[in-house]
């Protein structure tokens, strides 16, 4: 088969199977959040609910699509899909099992972190092109955010890459091997990496505790206030894409990917298995904690995580180095 | 959160900041394992207690089975938003009703047209299922909350039981319990 013939076909494959997994996310996540509330959740359309993602995105796309009459028509338009694109590309490089991903290339943890955090650019020009000064000032807030974020959640996913001393996804979940197939079970380094994994990733998403530019009780809906039915579904499936692209990246990083018991071929479903375990972490977080103010965010931004993940994966070359040079 | 005028130390913070997550996170989790309280209510009908208060309804004498109002007008004097209206019919032995309108969409469910209702003809029921995407489905007419009547449960208060409560208490209970009596309501 010739390699632009593949590559289509198994990116149009994972791009599919992707927004199918993000529309029963979402259920998933409210049925969690529902239970945290003593609530059932989404239970009348389907079975318990589960014909509910189906109904929602019908509803979306039935739905009148609003521009305003001052917004900037081309970045209004153009927003949602500069948005949902680079949170579709990250999955480009996850390996769901050994040998089986769109492309594992060997700087696939780079591409990664790069391709996610262009989602702001997106996000920007929603929130400008908007022309709303609500969607405005939680375009500023996000930009903001997530550039005091990028750098600690990079430090934290890149203390496994030097443990397992390579770039290469798949080279990173098969280095896990020796440590009970995660590297969470390293000691300290593991753990304390992991914690300021999901802290990041929470700032790095937007989601609650670090939900500034949502803030619900102010800025309503933040950047995309102004958007309605697909354009408002296309920023929803990036915002999901995202969050389960780094909830993958965690697994992999940390949970060792496709590693588990019984056969090979169950791979794929171990990882999912994490992915989700590492997702609905988050969510838990979500319903447990407070929004932290813009100055309290940016103070443990550049105060407390950006130093403490620098030490740690300071800590972590120097005591890889050391016990390489000590064997 | 007051301020902290001295600074705490790392560790402690830390250790603050640790054991505040924990808690915050095991309360969502015991939520989580619980039991949800959501009653699926249009199969699922909560126990409503006995003095509901909801949608009124005419009822029918128990003993004679004729219809129990006399269209004396009591309720249609004190209803505060005045959405009672009702024409006496004269009759031989007794009245009778001879239209009784009653406007759902604007009643405010006090119960004081049950409390003055001399005959125990204008009750509530234990229901609050008349929703209707029409407003003029709830202008209720006399079949209409005689209908009702039929349908839902009725709530334990009656125009006769709750004068009984008000009125003061009978001389034989008075002398039976005066301590009650002197605190009871006039």
């Amino acid at each position: 088969m010739p390699a632009p013939l593949y590559y289509f076909i198994v990116g149009f494959i994972v791009l599919n199977a992707v927004i199918g997994m993000v529309t029963y996310v979402t259920l998933l996540e409210r049925k969690f959040a529902a239970r945290m509330q003593s609530r059932i959740g989404p239970y009348r359309v389907g079975p318990h609910g589960l014909l509910q993602p189906i109904a929602d995105a019908v509803k979306l796309m039935m739905k009148e699509d609003v521009v305003p009459t001052l917004a900037d028509r081309h970045v209004y338009n153009l927003a949602p899909i500069v948005f949902l694109i680079p949170c579709m590309l990250i999955f480009a490089t996850v390996p769901f099992a050994p040998g089986l991903g769109v492309a594992d290339l060997n700087i696939g943890i780079l591409f990664f972190l790069a391709v996610s955090a262009m989602e702001i650019v997106g996000l920007f020009m929603a929130g400008w092109g908007s022309n709303n000064k609500y969607a405005l000032l939680s375009a500023m807030r996000a930009v903001n955010q997530i550039i005091s974020y990028d750098l600690p959640f990079i430090f934290a996913a890149l203390v496994p890459v030097v443990l397992a001393g390579s770039l290469r996804l798949s080279d990173i979940a098969q280095a896990q091997v020796g440590f009970f197939g995660a590297f969470i079970f390293y000691p300290v380094i593991g753990q304390l990496a992991f914690i300021a994994y999901i802290v990041t990733t929470l700032a790095a998403e937007n989601r609650v505790p670090f939900d500034i530019l949502e803030a619900e009780s102010e800025l309503v809906a933040g950047f995309r206030v102004e958007y309605s039915g697909m354009k408002f579904a296309l920023i929803q499936l990036g915002e999901y894409a995202h969050a389960i692209g780094t909830s993958f990246l965690g697994a992999l990083l940390f949970f060792g990917a496709w590693s588990g018991p019984g056969p090979a071929w169950l791979g794929p479903l171990w990882f999912l298995l994490k992915a989700m375990a590492v997702f609905l972490l988050i969510t838990w977080v979500r319903w447990s904690f407070v929004r932290i103010r813009v100055d309290q965010i940016l103070a443990i931004s550049w105060k407390l995580m950006l130093p403490a993940s620098l030490l740690l994966l300071m800590a972590t070359a120097t005591w890889v180095a050391w016990s390489a040079g000590g064997a | 959160m007051a301020p902290e005028t001295r600074p705490r130390g790392f560790a402690r913070e830390i250790a603050d900041l640790v054991g505040a997550v924990g808690r915050a996170m095991r309360v969502t989790f015991i939520n989580f394992v619980r039991k949800p309280v959501t009653v699926h209510y249009p199969d699922v009908q909560r126990a409503y207690p006995d003095r509901f208060r909801g949608v009124l309804a005419l009822v029918y004498d128990k003993e004679t089975g004729e219809e129990a109002c006399i269209g004396c007008r009591l309720c249609e004097y004190i209803c505060p938003p005045q959405v009672i209206k009702v024409e006496m019919l004269k009759a031989e032995k007794r009245n009778f009703a001879k239209t009784f309108t009653l406007e759902l969409y604007a009643c405010e469910f006090c119960e004081l047209c049950v409390q003055v209702c001399p005959t125990d003809a204008i009750i509530m029921m234990k229901s609050f299922d008349v929703a209707t995407a029409d407003r003029r489905e709830l202008l209720f007419d006399k079949d209409r909350l005689h209908a009702v009547g039929l349908q839902f449960p009725a709530s334990w208060a009656t125009g006769n039981l709750l004068r009984d409560m008000q009125s003061p208490p009978k001389a034989a209970k008075a002398e039976a319990a005066p301590g009650k009596a002197a605190g009871g309501p006039e």
